[in-house]
């Protein structure tokens, strides 16, 4: 398997509806209207993996400001299944936490799995992340509802001196 | 500048300033020294001064002045070239081309060497392949201006049109001996002689071309042209060895260019099917990367070599994901044996590929897995193989499975949405051509596919609104494509409209895109001058022969086709006053229901004036713009055509003759066609044309003699013989005579009929016409007619869905009289052939799925 074959491509409003294909596949939650015009706002928070060309998967993230720290959570990731364990997921991943580097600015980054999802665990422990904490009721249309709270804490965060040139960069998302 | 009425010193000088003016498109200027000429008493009748008044108003689009003043000038003063030039010029700015070279010829009798005039002569009569005066002209040039590179080219070109090669020749070695001197071996150089060669070839001598191109070899500049001529010339001559030699140098230029290859085979003196496909084996060495030399070879291998070469390439387009694969295969269908073989390796790949990824279940421990994306293709390619082989539902199994492996391929949609086109149901097919559009809204050619499968499914207006995505804003989507004589659409369109029988609308398109052929051949007019100053002579050459058969172009075809259909139905239906036949229908009302009547219709007379008054609108809006659009528009002298209004051309007055309009052309360049001659005949038919209905008839017997349509042309033409038997002249009946024998072997209409059922008794297309034949020469045998075509049973080798379409629309049409009964038999039996066909589903069921086959709201779709 070389490298070449996956490549990563915006969201864009002519291709959205593919996200929406994706998601309605992969996901069992289904995501409504204002999901899909968030994507399209967040710039390389966004993105969709070719496989050989073909549109296999799709990472979306977004700016969480909400609990006094500024963190990346992960909305959804996740690949069609006749194209995992292919290394799709471990690019889009890289991608999440190279944004989370180069913006330099963020305290952590977090997503939710549903707690009997191992195969998912697993995928992102190996990239540092951990069980922080349980949502009971976290899904509400889904069994089992709840949800683990899985976060990977970004250590080099810079100095407030640095951080303002990285708001200049940001804007190029 | 001599003149009959001379004008003094200071009017002149105000006279040479109007020209200046008009040169330099100051018109407004030249105006106001028009009027300090004309106010003076003594030369307010000054011709030369009118004219050039008339001419400059043209120019400020005030054509019916312009005229007026042009004329007026003119008659003031005969004898004076100008005048005449500026009325030829004005003539040409209207495209009356042929009025304009009268002008000019008259005003070259007043200045027999006006070099301008002379130009803008030379250029119509090229414009109108006038080839002798055009001749004549660049002689009088050539003389005037010998120094010039242009008179001699010109002149020499002439020939070269007239088919006088040798002339063509002569002149042009005694340019070229006078330029050699200067040894300057430029592209124009190099095209020039390159364009002396093309003569040379043309006039059949081969080997002096090959001579000539051989010996100014380092002076041609475009060396791949240069060894395609050397490479064919050798080749026609059969000096084999050097052909090859050529050949192969071009293949190591462009491997990829598929006639090299065939040329080479040709100079090897290749036959024999095994010795090609080793040919093309050994060059696959050679070059690798090339894909010729691998797919021309499973055109040629049979049984287990067809079977390894076909593997490997299957295996290799699956592994890349090569989209067109099947496209690319489709040709060797014809053979029945590949097919087989085909679908075998691929039933092989789906079990392997699904077991343990890889192509064979004998590679287990080989080699590492096939990528994830090839049971995806490989259930592409199958979905495509039974839809070619029209077994829908497996078809739909397969691309059903490919959707399900990966819903984001644009393509599958594609290829679903065309399976249930081929199946007979449009509707459905247009449906995931949108869902496939929704995809990638910035995918253009999917765009245009799903505007296509809309109007096939008769939706107009949502074709339309799904084209604007890709047209300029702030024109109506109708009109830009229109002006960018989009004509695929605008013929699907008139199909559409004739189909909803729309006839005015679908005249309308067809018209359209008739003047788009005219604006083409219009179009010509810049290239004269052009070609002729860059010296791409034989770009140019090739230019002026395909103007010449530019209505042969299939897309012109389909045009008229459609047109003539039309015209023809309007002859035997023509529309019916809608007022009259209201007012007919009003006797038999109840004063009440009269009244309700009437409030009805004074409120479809509001609404009709409202929509009429927001059409004015539209239309005013349509022409600031076409004036705003014209004034950065240094021709806008052009003239304004009517505009097709869609009532006006549905109730037409001569259908027939408007129907020959569109058919000239396509018996000049579409003679290879049959059905050119078969709607011919069926205009002459209707036009009772004894003499032109045989002269269709002979041409159409000569393309193909067993042809079903022509079938029931000669009966009927065997019938009107029959009736005209003691009216005709006796000279036409003479003709007919000796026709008869080659179109009817002496045979009367009922024994030809009886002899060509027997014939083609296990072809229900042929049965068809057979059979209407029958119920129309004697309307008695009736049921017998409708037996042979309703009764599908194993006797027919072609019941398809078009046959039956065309069985079922006979039916509907009436020509087998009444038969409404049969007709839903008919319709019942074909459901069943074909399920998925609209066609055949009985009317009451047909409204059901039509709103089923509303494309769904896109948001309630997706979440399906």
């Amino acid at each position: 398997m070389t490298r070449e074959q996956i490549e990563l491509g915006n969201v864009t409003p002519h291709n959205v509806k593919l996200l929406r294909h994706l998601n309605n596949v992969i996901f069992p939650v289904s995501y409504n209207e204002s999901f899909y015009k968030e994507v399209l706002k967040v710039g390389e928070l966004a993105k969709l993996v070719y496989y050989k060309d073909v549109v296999v998967g799709a990472v979306c993230c977004r700016i969480d400001t909400s609990n006094g720290a500024r963190q990346l959570y992960i909305m959804t990731l996740g690949c069609l299944y006749p194209y995992r364990r292919l290394g799709i997921g471990t690019r889009m991943i890289q991608h999440v936490l190279k944004l989370a580097e180069t913006d330099g600015d963020f305290d952590s980054i977090y997503l939710h799995v549903q707690v009997n999802n191992n195969e998912a665990i697993t995928f992102y422990k190996k990239f540092g992340f951990e069980i922080t904490a349980v949502r009971r009721h976290y899904y509400k249309r889904i069994d089992p509802s709840d949800a683990y709270v899985l976060q990977k804490l970004i250590s080099h965060k810079r100095t407030a001196n640095e951080g303002h040139k990285t708001k200049e960069n940001k804007k190029k998302f | 500048m001599p003149s009959s009425n001379p004008l003094p010193p200071k009017e002149n000088a105000l006279f040479k300033r109007i020209l200046r003016c008009y040169e330099q498109k100051q018109y407004k200027n030249g105006l106001k020294f028009a009027k300090q000429i004309l106010s003076n008493s003594k030369f307010m009748e000054h011709g030369e001064t009118l004219a050039m008044k008339g001419l400059t108003l043209n120019c400020l689009g005030r054509k019916e002045e312009a005229y007026e003043y042009v004329r007026r000038g003119l008659r003031n003063d005969l004898r004076s070239h100008v005048c005449w030039h500026v009325y030829g010029l004005l003539q040409r700015s209207d495209k009356k081309y042929d009025e304009a070279i009268k002008c000019y010829r008259n005003a070259l009798k007043w200045e027999k060497d006006n070099i301008q005039i002379l130009r803008d002569l030379s250029l119509l009569q090229i414009q109108m392949r006038d080839l002798e005066g055009y001749r004549d002209t660049r002689y009088q040039l050539l003389m005037l201006r010998p120094t010039q590179r242009a008179s001699w080219i010109g002149y020499a070109m002439s020939f070269h049109l007239l088919g006088d090669y040798k002339s063509a020749l002569n002149i042009l070695e005694t340019f070229l001996d006078q330029q050699q001197k200067g040894n300057n071996y430029d592209y124009e150089h190099s095209e020039l002689l390159l364009y002396q060669n093309m003569v040379i070839y043309e006039s059949g001598d081969l080997k002096q071309a090959l001579m000539h191109l051989e010996s100014c070899e380092d002076q041609i500049l475009d060396k791949l042209t240069l060894k395609e001529i050397l490479g064919e010339l050798n080749l026609q001559l059969k000096q084999f060895e050097k052909a090859a030699k050529y050949f192969e140098e071009l293949i190591r230029r462009n491997p990829e260019n598929t006639t090299y290859y065939s040329k080479l085979i040709q100079a090897r003196e290749l036959t024999k099917p095994e010795d090609i496909v080793q040919f093309y084996l050994s060059l696959a060495d050679m070059y690798p990367k090339a894909n010729p030399p691998k797919r021309l070879p499973l055109n040629y291998a049979v049984e287990e070599q067809f079977r390894n070469l076909i593997d490997n390439y299957l295996r290799q387009g699956l592994r890349k994901g090569v989209p067109p694969l099947f496209v690319d295969i489709r040709s060797v269908y014809t053979d029945k044996r590949k097919v087989e073989i085909i679908e075998q390796l691929l039933l092989q790949y789906t079990d392997a590929l699904k077991k343990i990824g890889k192509f064979s279940e004998n590679e287990v421990n080989n080699g590492p897995k096939e990528p994830a994306s090839c049971l995806l293709w490989v259930y592409y390619f199958l979905a495509q193989h039974y839809d070619y082989l029209q077994q829908t539902e497996k078809a739909l199994m397969y691309i059903d499975a490919a959707i399900e492996h990966t819903p984001t391929l644009i393509e599958l949609f594609v290829t679903k949405g065309r399976i249930y086109k081929h199946a007979g149901d449009p509707y459905e097919a247009c449906k995931w051509l949108d869902e496939a559009q929704s995809l990638d809204t910035a995918d253009r050619y999917i765009n245009s596919k799903c505007a296509k499968y809309m109007l096939r499914a008769n939706r107009v207006k949502q074709a339309e609104e799904i084209c604007a995505k890709f047209t300029r804003e702030g024109v109506s989507a109708m009109e830009n494509l229109n002006e960018m004589q989009c004509m695929w659409f605008q013929t699907e369109c008139a199909l559409a409209y004739q189909r909803l029988e729309k006839y005015g609308e679908a005249l309308k398109k067809c018209h359209e895109v008739d003047r788009h052929f005219s604006e083409i051949i219009e179009d010509q007019f810049d290239f004269h001058t052009y070609c002729m100053r860059k010296m791409t002579l034989r770009s140019y050459v090739g230019l002026l022969r395909l103007e010449d058969v530019l209505r042969g172009h299939p897309f012109y075809f389909k045009a008229a086709r459609c047109a003539i259909e039309v015209y023809l139905h309007l002859f035997d239906e023509p529309l019916k006053d809608e007022n009259t036949e209201q007012e007919l229908n009003m006797e038999n009302l109840a004063p009440s229901e009269l009244k309700k009547l009437r409030n009805k219709q004074r409120k479809a007379r509001r609404k009709a004036e409202q929509e009429n008054a927001q059409a004015a609108q539209a239309q005013v809006k349509r022409e600031q713009y076409h004036k705003s659009k014209q004034q950065g528009d240094i021709e806008a002298d052009a003239p304004q055509l009517d505009e097709l209004v869609p009532e006006k051309l549905a109730k037409v007055d001569d259908p027939l003759e408007q129907a020959i309009k569109f058919l000239q052309p396509l018996q000049n360049l579409a003679q290879n066609r049959i059905e050119t001659h078969l709607m011919a005949f069926e205009i002459y038919y209707r036009k009772e044309k004894i003499l032109l209905m045989l002269q269709s008839l002979k041409r159409a017997h000569r393309l193909d003699a067993a042809n079903p349509k022509l079938h029931t042309c000669l009966v009927r033409f065997c019938r009107v013989l029959n009736q005209n038997k003691d009216g005709l002249d006796p000279i036409v009946k003479e003709v007919i005579e000796q026709e008869k024998v080659l179109l009817f072997n002496n045979k009367d209409a009922i024994q030809l009929n009886r002899d060509y059922l027997d014939t083609y008794c296990n072809s229900l297309e042929a049965v068809l016409e057979g059979a209407k034949m029958l119920y129309y020469l004697n309307p008695k045998l009736q049921s017998t007619a409708l037996g042979l075509v309703t009764n599908l049973d194993n006797k027919y080798q072609d019941v398809n869905i078009k046959v039956c379409k065309n069985v079922l629309r006979s039916l509907k049409k009436g020509d087998f009289g009444q038969c409404d009964s049969q007709i839903e038999e008919f319709m019942t039996r074909c459901q069943t052939l074909f399920l998925h066909a609209v066609d055949f589903r009985s009317s009451s069921s047909t409204s059901v799925c039509e709103s089923n086959h509303v494309p769904p709201d896109q948001d309630n779709y997706s979440s399906n």
